[in-house]
């Protein structure tokens, strides 16, 4: 993680701290709001009913009135003997006082105006038989009459009262006429408008059950041609069952009201209180909105806070990790400040730190370890190498030896089997021999002919015998003897011949060996043997021995002659090798193998022209005598 | 057997035919009645048969070994003289072993017969002495 990322952990944490104080807090808002709602609809619906049953007094009250003025007029004892002129004095007053009074007229009990005034008629107007009408025959018959909706000039509505007018002179007092009035009904419209401004959002209408809107406080909806209340609204009031009541109401256009209505009595009409849900709600509203605008405020606190309270905690929480991502690294040195605070990453801190500290230690052991290792790897892979070149000598040796034994054994095969013939020959020329000498001295060109065969015979035998000894497997015996004693008993009987001369240095230490004498002479008469050989005309034997390395004595048998050639002198001691004329090239090769016997070694030093030197190493001989039988 | 007038009889048991044939000649010009047998069995069988003052036999026959040979004629008779013919070094163990089943001579190819006629001569006067 880079150095300033918050980490998973803050915002966990933060998370957590979001989770913690913004969910009941939402959940009590919610509720809050809920609640409150509900309330405010309760009493919303309730202050709009009453305020629909106190209007729809007034409204009752309203017409009320009017028809009391009318039948104050049409009660009076006198007014239907009273002249026309008379009357028309009574409604031109009423007219004056009543502004809402449009239309009067007096009729007859047959029906027929006898007097009719109004604001917009004239001086003169029509005088109209209403036999026919409603309100003429419901006054006539049962006194008074409120009804006959209509609009004024199309557009006002009004309502039409009328009332008896009564003779008192009979009795029962008798209906003789009907005084007839148009009222203008603005006035409840202005209460409405001023009881229901539009500010206040609310609005109410005066209704009548075929829905012709009757008053309204919005007056734009009432003065109006066919001004209506809604078909919506109407339907569910005009089917309440009760003369008073409110709920929400969903329009078909989707918006939502409150509305109460209330039915005034005697007239049929309905008083009709409504309020859009925005509106009753908008306590319950703005509520909301504060309670959101708290909400953000926490959100945001919270934030900062449980940042910075998280920043606080990750702060040595990321310090360690860094730190582990360095020793992970194996960087050991400048390691970042762990801080070890008093509480459980204190803790964790202060493990970290006895952690690297023994990381590092192991670690410096590893690595002395490894060096270590590397050094026995290097050392053990040179020993390797050492010893794979001394097996690979060894094998070498080995291979030289099985076929110079392979070598040997063919030879004494070939051997063996050349006898046979060689027998019978030497037989057969026995008896020719024998022939001849019976019958007297014999020619002497054959008797020398007999005399080369018989030496070739001899000869052959030599070679054959010289084959076998090599090959032979032979138990060497060993004698503890005096060096220079054998040397110089073997050196006296040696036949030596007139031109060659003897040089002795035989060392003064005079030290033991094991040797098998037979096998030993032989080697040692081969080389004396060679020497004489190489110097026909004259020269010198020198026979020497003297203490060598590694508990070794050296016998040195040297000669004066030509030396040997370098590039032959690496093949002189391979069986059958041979510069001789006649010679079966095993005299150097018995040499190597007597003294590989006797665990020595033979090595041969040639200047041309000056002579030859061979070097038969043997071991100086432990006190014990006779120790070292060795079979090979 | 012999006697003053009588030449010494003499077996030459080998599978090489010249090898017997140019022995047993030299060998009766040197004065000894020769017969001659080419393998183990027939030696045996004519030993037998004739019963020979000495018989020279090869340590290597095709169907024997010639010390098998001697332990045999050895058992038959304690007179006869068995001298062993080889062309081979034998080892010291060998030889013990044949002196043990009876051989009384060893003789390596190729024999020198002045010598050979002599030590056969020595051996017999030897056996002559033993028996008186």
């Amino acid at each position: 993680m880079a150095r300033g990322g918050r980490g998973k952990l803050a915002y966990k944490i933060l998370g957590w701290f979001l989770g913690i104080s913004l969910v009941p807090m939402g959940f009590v808002g919610y509720l809050l709001v809920n609640v409150s709602q509900a309330s405010l609809r309760k009493q919303t619906l309730s202050m709009q009913e009453s305020l629909a049953v106190g209007f729809s007094d007034t409204v009752y009250k309203y017409v009320s009135t009017y028809g009391n003025v009318l039948a104050e007029t049409s009660g009076l004892a006198d007014f239907s003997t009273m002249n026309a002129a008379k009357q028309k004095q009574y409604l031109d007053r009423m007219l004056q006082v009543h502004m809402a009074v449009l239309e009067l007229s007096v009729v007859d009990a047959q029906g027929v105006e006898t007097l009719r005034v109004g604001r917009f008629l004239g001086p003169s107007p029509e005088l109209r038989n209403v036999s026919n009408e409603e309100y003429f025959n419901t006054a006539i018959t049962r006194g008074h009459y409120v009804g006959g909706l209509e609009r004024f000039q199309g557009i006002y509505p009004t309502v039409t009262i009328a009332s008896a007018i009564l003779d008192s002179t009979q009795q029962p007092p008798k209906a003789v006429g009907v005084l007839v009035g148009k009222v203008s009904l603005n006035g409840l419209s202005s209460m409405l408008g001023m009881e229901f401004p539009p500010a206040s959002r609310s609005s109410a209408a005066v209704v009548a059950p075929d829905g012709f809107l009757i008053a309204d406080s919005d007056p734009k909806q009432v003065y109006k041609p066919d001004a209506r209340l809604s078909d919506d609204i109407l339907k569910i009031i005009t089917t309440q069952m009760n003369d008073k009541g409110g709920g929400e109401i969903m329009l078909s256009d989707g918006s939502r009201l409150l509305g109460a209505y209330s039915d005034v009595k005697e007239l049929g009409w309905v008083v009709y209180v409504q309020q859009p849900v925005e509106a009753a709600y908008q306590t319950a509203t703005e509520m909301k909105k504060q309670i959101f605008q708290v909400l953000v405020w926490v959100v945001l606190v919270t934030v900062l806070l449980s940042l910075a309270v998280a920043g606080h905690i990750t702060q040595p929480v990321r310090l360690l990790r860094e730190a582990a991502d360095r020793l992970g690294k194996g960087q050991f040195e400048d390691l970042p400040e762990v801080v070890t605070t008093n509480d459980e990453i204190g803790d964790l801190a202060q493990t970290f730190l006895g952690m690297s500290e023994s990381l590092r230690e192991k670690t410096g052991e590893l690595v002395d370890a490894k060096t270590k290792l590397e050094n026995y790897a290097k050392e053990l892979n040179k020993r390797v190498e050492a010893r794979t070149r001394e097996l690979k000598a060894a094998q070498d040796e080995l291979i030289k030896k099985e076929r110079l034994a392979a070598i040997g054994q063919m030879a004494s095969v070939v051997g063996h089997e050349i006898r046979n013939p060689l027998a019978v020959i030497n037989n057969s020329i026995y008896f020719i021999k024998t022939k001849l000498g019976q019958a007297g001295e014999p020619d002497a060109k054959l008797a020398k002919h007999i005399k080369i065969i018989e030496s070739e015979i001899q000869q052959a035998n030599g070679i054959i015998n010289e084959i076998l000894t090599y090959s032979r497997q032979r138990e060497l015996k060993p004698e503890h003897v005096s060096l220079n004693a054998w040397l110089e008993e073997l050196l006296s009987v040696y036949p030596f011949p007139a031109h060659i001369k003897l040089e002795k240095m035989l060392d003064g230490a005079n030290p033991m060996v094991d040797i098998d004498t037979t096998e030993m002479q032989q080697a040692v008469r081969n080389l004396i043997g060679n020497g004489i050989e190489v110097m026909p005309q004259q020269g010198t034997v020198r026979v020497r021995t003297a203490l060598a390395d590694g508990g070794t004595v050296a016998i040195e048998i040297g000669d004066t002659g030509p030396g040997i050639p370098p590039d032959v002198l690496d093949k002189i001691f391979a069986p059958f090798f041979t510069t001789k004329a006649r010679g079966t090239g095993l005299g150097l090769a018995v040499v190597r193998k007597v003294m590989d016997r006797h665990r020595g070694r033979v090595d041969v030093e040639s200047v041309v022209g000056r002579g030859t030197v061979f070097r038969l190493y043997l071991p100086v001989a432990q006190k014990a005598p006779g120790a070292a039988a060795v079979k090979v | 057997m012999s006697g003053h007038n009588k030449l010494p009889k003499l077996l030459i048991i080998d599978d090489d035919a010249h090898l017997r044939e140019s022995l047993a000649e030299v060998l009766e010009l040197d004065g000894f009645e020769c017969h001659q047998a080419g393998a183990a069995q027939p030696g045996i069988e004519a030993a037998a048969k004739l019963d020979p003052d000495v018989v020279i036999m090869d340590i290597q026959l095709p169907d024997s070994s010639g010390f098998q040979i001697c332990q045999e004629l050895r058992k038959r008779s304690k007179a006869t003289i068995l001298i062993m013919m080889t062309g081979r070094f034998l080892s010291a163990e060998e030889k013990k072993q044949g002196f043990e089943l009876g051989a009384d001579e060893y003789m390596t190819k190729p024999f020198d017969l002045a010598e050979l006629s002599v030590r056969i001569r020595q051996l017999l006067s030897r056996r002559q002495a033993e028996k008186a």
